[in-house]
């Protein structure tokens, strides 16, 4: 954001992409398992890879965000390092997986959110791989020569087979209709916050079209064209076929290059949550500021000295005359003198009022 | 946030002086429809034991806000109108940086959202042109909400102010606070 | 019968106080209303006016009201939370009967009524018709007021009647009805803005007026000085230019030492106080050895301070005096309102454009409540029932022979000690909460449980309606329409925003229905709440209060209409005075000699310590409403005992420390808040809440002479800390006995 290119993270990225083909390239057995019905979409998420590691990486080198990012390996990495694991994996169950922090806000909105994210999560694990290469479906020459017999499925990753399964039972239902799941996941938690988005006072005033509704469209229509291409296919005689899998690819693709600068974002930030509860809970282990003013605890006396280095470095210098800081002040506390201070100003002037 | 009939004249003019405490904008402030009956605005008695003096604090938006700038989240920004929005809900980790930040001991953190909440002058009411609730309910007009020629026709004798010292850092705000006549900042110290 | 059924505990599950927060994002339908009505906040005599948001028939929220001129969209924290009275978890909706052993189950509505008249009969049969009394409230609106009183007379018959007035600004109508004829604060509060001189005493604007404040800032930017008399540090005196920290029950001695110096400095409006006044001579003669020493040591002001008051007051060109319960509520209340009244008339500055006087009134209405007729001594338009030529107009309009219109009855207080005696057998009371506000309430209690019957209008089930055998279903502010008088003389317009709930009824309705099983239909039928209005309008004609002239299409054209108003095309009068022709039967302003008295308990050996008792910001009287709404109540979650740190070290009282106050009349535990901000020899509690933290229980009952009132504002005590420490809101604040 403050650089036109930021050269490390774009070397970051850019490495990080060519290792993404390399591994998709040999992931595919030399493209034989590639789909090339998906080339568009695989152009798009390297796109995407690219754009999210740069962005990523940018975003790592703001002094607030890389100070959190160091803490937070450092803490993690000291002292009993197996229940710091063990928490992280709490955390990350608690609160990226399951959103625990937004049920508070509002249950209405956490069953949503939950949807919306479970939909695009399961929807990401599923494509990805599949527009990579990384998974294909083979079915059994055996079974598939033999017309007395049910059809057998293997399912291979990196071209290894993982598991087979019957044509007809509950696992192939499952499997091949999973992204049908994901798209009313996906609908269901989008319609609620559009609605939410059109209704709430408070939301219209402060939203933005292309940050907050956009999304949760270009959601709906991907989601919708999605089953539409299913439902063509199998009821329809594939009417409007072609219709639904060009605007779903456009759809899609749009999705996966805004990822890096849009809404998405949030997606690829949010473990920094686990880090904010580290850094929070191990600094309180090691130690408590307090006031000066109002004398009590207020927050880790490691914020406290961590923000006097990031603000340094961001420019703003709140050291005061007598070498303290301004910032070893609580919020109640930097009120309260300023307050104070606005007294002394009026009584000086003579007149507390006109 | 596209059309809006924000008034760009109007502008926020605090005097704490004037505060009696009675909280009627922390009430409304949880009224505003953008913040979800929470209030962002803080009333507290400066040192109860030894007088009754309240102070009253929104947010002063600052020019250069640090709030903004030590979110690790990128979750605050400024608007066009110098606004300073409260936590992107999405992006905000719930760090408190702002909370400890910021001069004014402003942004709140909610901890049942693990979230930060801050003012941003009643956005739903300013950006339609109306005043912000606290400033509307406000019994002593400690918080006033206007243009700046009503202010000096009525307090002739005090000047707004909206630079801050903070021992080596100067701040200036969107928000101004009324001082004697002539003043040209608050040094809190 | 008029004991409680059953454990407070289980009345309390049953029926609240529970507290009502609006839901996180506000109730569903505020942003696009079915209505956004005009009106005004119930709590308080500003009557700030605001907007209420209907959906469904239900109140969803506030909008400000910007163009309403006293207040102009400015709220106290009560008139934000106004709100959520309604959609209120505790609201009946229906009439309750008392079942003993289990607490109060619904009525029907037929039955409910036809057990209250029976009772009433049987009652008056057998004692007397005044052994049925009536109790009734000021935060009613002008129509309800009006039909109150013609209701206890015409169809119950009672003299028996008074109201919640009793304990307000009774002492502040006397003083005024003594030195100007009639009762009403003199100018409306647009005459502050120019004032030179402010004097503000036993007033806690900022607390219980908060858009008041507003005004008197307004002046303060014009430069006026402000002068507040109270023996805390409120928040108006912290910035006040001189703040007089009196002890409590000492006013008089104050306002005469001040006349005095006046008198010695010949600061004095000579030509006002010979052409407009009379009884100078005798006021003069009475205050003649109050110097500033004497007053230093009777009100523990030091006598430097009082210079400079009376020297700021004494030579001001335009000024305003304002007082409240502070001053009023003593056994002297009449005379300490006299004696501020004689420091305006001495300098002459009534009459004139901001030359101000007035009491701020309490309640909602306390000002139209108290002129149309629910006082034991008063028919409407402020006329007196002992005088046979208002008894022959009043009997005219409500079209009854004049021997049948009941005489004088008791005051509120005295009818509580006649219950008590056994002498008042039943009670009908409306928006009277006696169990919190009257003083000495383990008295009260012992009272109400000596009733044979006790019916109780409410829309919540009040402290006191836990006494009732019949408990009926009444209405909020917002579901009647009909008028209140400001505490400026302003009588504006209240709208009905939404109807009463489930089969909650309307008071209006209620009385009505009630009356004509009485028998008295045809006296007791309008069309609607403005033929009960232009019924008053005709009631109050050629009284001082006079609203003949006023209209609810006037009201409406002119955002309210002050008194009086005697005709159709009269504007109204929002600065009495302006002629100097006064409303006492000479037309002169009248001096009243005052002279200091102690109050009636002051401080020993055995209860050292002077109780002051008050108001918070966030509660309205005794809180039936206030003790309802979740953040007024999170605002201040109990009430503390305000104490300054030297009594307290004296008593070795740490911060938070629960304190035993205990006077000869109970005791009551209350949390420390060591504060330099009070005197040092006088604590001060809050009186707000019920049970064990009701600081009625300490309160005494002596009354003014005069005004009847009770001297809630001093009583002697003492304090014992008990060692035990809580946190905010820990204390049960709703603890019943």
């Amino acid at each position: 954001m403050q650089h036109s290119l930021n050269k490390k993270a774009a070397v970051i990225a850019l490495i990080a992409t060519v290792i993404c083909v390399v591994v998709s390239f040999y992931g595919s057995r030399k493209l034989q398992n590639f789909d090339p019905a998906l080339i568009a979409y695989l152009f798009g998420t390297l796109f995407a890879l690219f754009g999210g590691i740069y962005r990523y990486c940018v975003w790592l080198q703001r002094p607030p965000t890389w100070m959190y990012f160091k803490r937070t390996w450092q803490l993690a990495f000291t002292g009993k390092i197996f229940a710091h694991i063990y928490s992280l994996i709490a955390d990350a169950v608690k609160n990226l997986l399951f959103q625990s922090f937004i049920y508070p806000r509002s249950k209405k909105r956490w069953i949503a959110h939950f949807m919306l994210a479970s939909g695009c999560l399961a929807a990401f694990a599923i494509t990805i791989p599949l527009t990579l290469g990384w998974i294909n479906f083979t079915l059994d020459p055996a079974s598939a020569l033999d017309p007395g017999t049910t059809k057998l499925y293997a399912a291979n990753f990196f071209g290894f087979k993982v598991m087979n399964f019957k044509l007809g039972s509950v696992m192939a239902f499952l499997i091949f209709h999973a992204l049908t799941w994901c798209s009313w996941f996906v609908i269901a938690g989008a319609v609620v916050f559009l609605v939410r988005r059109l209704t709430n006072a408070g939301l219209i005033a402060t939203q933005t079209f292309e940050g907050d509704l956009l999304p949760l469209i270009l959601l709906i229509i991907i989601s919708v064209t999605g089953l539409g291409l299913n439902f063509s296919y199998a009821f329809m005689k594939g009417i409007a076929y072609d219709f639904m899998s060009v605007t779903h690819a456009i759809a899609v693709i749009l999705f996966l290059v805004w990822i890096p600068f849009g809404k998405f974002f949030h997606i690829i930030q949010r473990p920094a949550q686990i880090g904010a509860h580290i850094y929070r809970r191990e600094g309180e282990k090691k130690g408590m500021a307090v006031c000066p003013y109002t004398g009590d605890k207020f927050t880790t006396q490691m914020h406290v000295d961590d923000l006097k280095t990031v603000t340094k470095q961001l420019g703003f210098d709140f050291t005061l005359e007598d070498g303290t800081s301004h910032l070893d002040y609580s919020p109640e506390g930097k009120r309260s003198l300023l307050a104070k201070a606005h007294l002394k100003a009026r009584q000086e002037g003579g007149n507390l009022f006109g | 946030m596209e059309t809006t009939a924000y008034k760009t004249e109007m502008e926020f003019f605090v005097d704490m002086q004037r505060c009696i405490g009675c909280k009627a904008c922390e009430m409304a402030c949880a009224e505003c429809e953008t913040n979800g009956h929470e209030s962002m605005i803080h009333v507290n008695y400066v040192e109860r034991a030894v007088t009754i003096q309240t102070t009253v604090q929104v947010c002063m938006h600052c020019d250069d806000p640090v709030c903004a700038k030590v979110c690790p989240a990128d979750a605050i920004a400024k608007d066009d109108f110098g606004v300073v929005h409260s936590a992107n809900n999405a992006r905000c980790i719930g760090c408190s940086n702002c909370v400890m930040a910021c001069p004014f001991g402003v942004p709140k953190k909610e901890e049942k959202y693990d979230m930060m909440m801050k003012c941003n002058m009643c956005y739903d009411r300013t950006s339609a042109g109306k005043k912000p609730m606290c400033a509307t309910v406000c019994p002593s007009q400690a918080l006033f909400y206007g243009t700046r020629e009503e202010i000096s026709r009525m307090r002739p004798n005090s000047t707004p102010v909206n630079k801050f010292i903070f021992g080596e850092q100067e701040v200036t705000t969107k928000v101004n606070i009324m001082m004697p006549k002539g003043s040209t900042h608050l040094k809190v110290h | 019968m008029a004991k409680q059924p059953t454990s407070t505990d289980k009345i309390i599950n049953d029926f609240g106080p529970h507290l009502n927060y609006a839901p996180q994002e506000g109730y569903a339908g505020r942003d696009e209303p079915d209505a956004t009505v005009k009106t005004h906040c119930c709590f308080c005599g500003m009557q700030c006016g605001i907007q209420l948001l209907v959906k469904n028939n239900k109140v969803v929220g506030f909008e400000p009201w910007m163009e309403f001129p006293f207040n102009q969209g400015r709220l106290c924290p009560k008139g934000v939370q106004r709100y959520l009275q309604d959609n209120h978890p505790d609201r009946l909706l229906e009439p309750l009967e008392r079942i003993e052993g289990t607490g109060f189950k619904p009525i029907a509505w037929d039955n409910a009524l036809n057990r209250v008249t029976t009772a009433i009969r049987d009652i008056q049969a057998k004692y007397g018709k005044d052994a049925f009394s009536v109790l009734s409230g000021v935060s009613l609106t002008n129509e309800k007021s009006y039909l109150m009183g013609k209701f206890a007379r015409v169809a119950i018959k009672t003299a028996n009647l008074d109201y919640n007035g009793r304990l307000c600004m009774v002492s502040a109508g006397a003083g005024n009805k003594k030195a100007f004829g009639l009762d009403r604060a003199s100018n409306n509060y647009e005459d502050l803005e120019h004032a030179e001189v402010i004097i503000v005493t036993g007033a806690n604007v900022s607390e219980t007026f908060p858009t008041l404040t507003y005004w008197l800032w307004r002046a303060r930017d014009n430069g006026a000085k402000l002068i507040v008399i109270d023996p805390r540090v409120i928040p108006l005196a912290r910035t006040a230019d001189i703040h007089l920290d009196i002890k409590p029950g000492t006013d008089s001695a104050l306002y005469g030492a001040m006349l005095k110096y006046l008198v010695d400095h010949n600061l004095l409006d000579h030509d006002f106080i010979n052409q407009h006044t009379t009884g100078f001579e005798d006021t003069i003669a009475a205050v003649k050895d109050y110097t500033l020493e004497w007053a230093e040591s009777i009100t523990g002001i030091s006598k430097e301070k009082i210079r400079q008051a009376a020297e700021l007051w004494g030579k001001a060109k335009t000024s305003f005096l304002l007082h409240a319960r502070g001053i009023e509520h003593h056994s002297k209340g009449v005379e300490n309102v006299l004696g501020c009244i004689n420091l305006v008339l001495a300098t002459g500055r009534i009459g004139r454009p901001y030359c101000g006087y007035g009491t701020i009134t309490g309640q909602g209405n306390g000002q139209g409540g108290r002129e149309h007729g629910h006082k034991c001594d008063q028919l409407p338009g402020n006329r007196d029932i002992t005088n046979p030529e208002h008894r022959k107009y009043i009997a005219g309009v409500w079209n009854i022979p004049e021997p049948e219109l009941p005489g004088k009855g008791l005051t509120a207080w005295e009818l509580i000690e006649a219950i008590h005696r056994g002498e008042v057998k039943g009670l009908l009371s409306i928006c009277f909460n006696p169990l919190i506000s009257l003083p000495n309430n383990n008295y009260v209690r012992e009272a109400l449980e000596k009733l044979e019957f006790y019916v109780c209008i409410d829309f919540f089930l009040s402290e006191t309606a836990r006494y009732a055998d019949i408990v009926l279903a009444g209405s909020l502010h917002e579901e009647e329409e009909g008028t209140v008088t400001t505490a400026e003389g302003r009588v504006v317009r209240i709208r009905r925003a939404v109807t009463p709930p489930g089969n909650a009824r309307a008071d209006t309705a209620i009385i009505l229905d009630l009356a004509a099983r009485l028998g008295e239909k045809e006296r007791f039928t309008y069309a609607n709440t403005e033929a009960i209005f232009n019924e008053l309008r005709v009631a109050s004609k050629g009284g001082t209060a006079d609203y003949y002239g006023i209209t609810y299409q006037k009201i409406e054209d002119n955002m309210g209409i002050f008194w009086p108003c005697p005709t159709l095309d009269h504007p109204g009068t929002p600065r009495l005075w302006e002629d100097y022709k006064f409303a006492t039967p000479d037309g002169k302003a009248h001096f009243n000699p005052v002279e200091f008295r102690e109050p009636s308990e002051v401080t020993d050996s055995e209860y050292p310590v002077v109780l002051t008792t008050g108001r918070v910001v966030s509660q309205y009287l005794s809180g039936t409403q206030t003790r309802r709404i979740g953040k007024l109540v999170d605002l201040i979650p109990e009430p503390l005992l305000e104490i300054h740190p030297e009594l307290a070290a004296r008593y070795n009282i740490r911060q938070r420390e629960t304190v035993r106050v205990t006077t000869r009349r109970g005791t009551a535990d209350f949390p420390a808040n060591i504060v330099e901000t009070i005197r040092k020899d006088t604590v001060f509690v809050p009186y707000h809440w019920p049970g064990r933290k009701s600081a009625n229980q300490l309160t005494i009952g002596t009354l003014d002479p005069v005004s009847k009132i009770p001297e809630f504002k001093v009583c002697a005590c003492k304090l014992e800390p008990l060692g035990v420490f809580t946190k905010p809101g820990e204390t049960h604040a709703f603890d019943s006995i």
